[in-house]
């Protein structure tokens, strides 16, 4: 065999290792792809109804009602749209409660201090679940009536937004020194050194994990059809299902929209980050 | 004439440590003053008290007409620091521009935050300014696209566009490669000539030669040597200085 391409400089032995590097890493993410496809192919086929026959043994696979499915796909793909809504609403409380328990975390005022770490304790003490009931339905016995949505929205904001304080202190964190003392030495206020200065940088910084924790919430909020009156993806995936014993169906359903909808934000996320990672930092 | 900067009686401690030892010094007009020491002489602090990025522990500056003493307390006294702040322009070893905004933006933004200038004429305040550094075709990069030396120009016209009484260098070419600290100290002695009031804290010996009126060697928080560079190096008075200038020969005499 000829080693060396002809009419070419014969390559290096550094070119040599990294081009055999490379064709490794591409062989390994060829054979994860075909691996997945066959894994897909499985699952597929273990639902399909199918009977097979290997010696003397006949095993059935899992049956679906199609006719279920075809039925009632429009009526549960019809929660996507309250599922997202649900999401970006609380996230965007999450965003700003993260914001502000972050910010308290740095106060030298007791109080303010001591309200942050609170608020975070609280939260990340109990259940999502409970917190959820909280609103929906221990608010009532004290007058104050939330709908479903809000009482979720709200439950969510708060959970989530004590967990993300960390991601907004790690991005305050995350400013040098530097950066504040130029802003004070060009005569820039405490609160001109944050919105100028500070956030910006922090907010950058927080922007890949806070999808993280977006993605992360779209399928939290299925918990918030718990309440029974917020009409998004589980709720009427679990309303059929109960309704027609066609729970098998229903709920593979519904997985496959979370699953796919946690693909493509994943997806849209990869290209994010991609986009802050190179250009203007 | 009063002098741009007055130190008057300054004291500062870290915790226990006494970082500066009743230090006074005047700085007139137009002069230029080499700041240089050993290592924890106490450059940097005396540096960063005249512009309270450290705050004295006891005495009193003056820039340029205002003067911050010890008893001064509250809102008074941070109008006060404030207004001493807008006198000073200060360049950081670091650079410390601002990564999310262009070199212009960076160059803008104090006097349309901290001024409330229009942005117009900071604009061409700071295309002048940046002109002037040699880097007005880098006024839309971003910072993380220059190398040290371009980095560090802009930072000086960030601080010249504040139109500041008195410069502030600490150490501005410590950070750099060697082949780039040329560009930056050409920068300085323009706008030395220019007539800026300047302190640069500096190892370099060859600049404070050229362009220094006055060379202050500080030794354990004290100025323990102030004279022309000429005198200063031919004649040092202090064993410390004479320890020192030999250091910077034998580093730079190869
Ligand atoms: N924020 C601080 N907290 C405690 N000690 C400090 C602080 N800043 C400086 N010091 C100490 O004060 C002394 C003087 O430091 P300073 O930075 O002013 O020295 P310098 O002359 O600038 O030194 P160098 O040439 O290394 O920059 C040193 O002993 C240093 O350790
Ligand atoms: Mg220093």
């Amino acid at each position: 065999m000829n080693l060396f391409n002809k009419g070419e400089a014969p390559k290096s032995q550094a070119e040599l290792l990294y081009a055999a590097q490379l064709r490794k890493e591409l062989q390994f993410k060829t054979n994860v792809a075909i691996s997945w496809a066959v894994l897909l192919v499985i699952m597929v086929f273990l639902f399909s109804g199918q009977s097979v026959t290997i010696g003397t043994t006949t095993f059935k696979t899992i049956h679906i009602d199609t006719t279920f499915i075809l039925k009632e796909i429009d009526f549960i793909a019809g929660g996507l749209t309250e599922t997202i809504k649900i999401s970006i609403l609380s996230i965007f409380l999450a965003m700003a409660l993260a914001l502000l328990a972050a910010l308290g975390r740095l106060s030298t005022f007791p109080p303010i201090y001591a309200l942050s770490t609170f608020y975070v304790s609280l939260i990340r003490g109990t259940p999502l679940y409970l917190q959820i009931f909280f609103f929906f339905l221990a608010l009532p016995q004290l007058g104050i009536i939330l709908s479903g949505t809000l009482a979720g929205v709200l439950a969510l904001g708060l959970n989530y937004g004590a967990y993300m304080s960390e991601i907004f202190r790690a991005g305050l964190a995350s400013v040098g020194k530097g950066q504040r003392e130029a802003a004070i030495a060009l005569g820039m206020t405490p609160t001109q050194t944050m919105r100028r200065v500070v956030l910006p940088q922090a907010l950058r910084f927080a922007i890949p994990p806070v999808g993280n924790e977006f993605i992360a919430m779209t399928k939290d909020s299925a918990l918030v059809s718990a309440t029974g009156f917020v009409h998004e993806l589980m709720w009427r995936a679990t309303k059929v299902g109960r309704a027609q014993f066609h729970n098998l169906e229903a709920l593979i359903m519904a997985a496959i929209f979370y699953w796919t909808m946690t693909l493509a934000l994943t997806y849209i996320q990869s290209i994010i980050e991609k986009r802050l990672s190179k250009g203007d930092r | 004439m009063a002098p741009i900067v007055k130190i008057s009686n300054l004291d500062k401690y870290f915790g226990h440590l006494h970082v500066l030892k009743n230090i006074s010094l005047e700085v007139p007009e137009r002069e230029v003053v080499c700041l240089i020491g050993r290592s924890g002489s106490g450059k940097s602090t005396l540096l960063r008290c005249v512009n309270f990025l450290e705050e004295p522990s006891h005495g009193s500056i003056e820039v340029a007409g205002v003067k911050v003493t010890g008893e001064m307390k509250g809102a008074q006294r941070r109008q006060l620091i404030h207004d001493v702040r807008l006198k000073t322009g200060m360049v950081f070893q670091e650079f410390n521009l601002f990564p999310h905004m262009t070199v212009l933006e960076n160059v803008i933004e104090g006097p349309v935050t901290v001024k409330g200038m229009d942005r117009k004429i900071a604009i061409e305040l700071a295309e002048k300014n940046l002109e002037s550094v040699g880097l007005i075709v880098k006024k839309d990069e971003y910072p993380m696209r220059l190398s040290g030396g371009q980095k560090q120009r802009v930072a000086i016209a960030r601080a010249l566009t504040m139109e500041p009484k008195v410069m502030l260098f600490d150490e501005p070419t410590s950070a750099l490669d060697p082949e780039l600290i040329g560009e930056v100290l050409n920068v300085m002695k323009k706008v030395a000539y220019e007539g800026m009031t300047m302190i640069v804290v500096t190892h370099e010996m060859g600049f404070a030669k050229e362009v220094a009126d006055r060379v202050i060697v500080m030794g354990d928080g004290e100025l323990i040597e102030d004279a022309k560079p000429e005198d200063l190096f031919s004649n040092p008075k202090d064993p410390r200085t004479k320890a020192l200038i030999d250091r910077y020969r034998t580093d730079s005499g190869n």
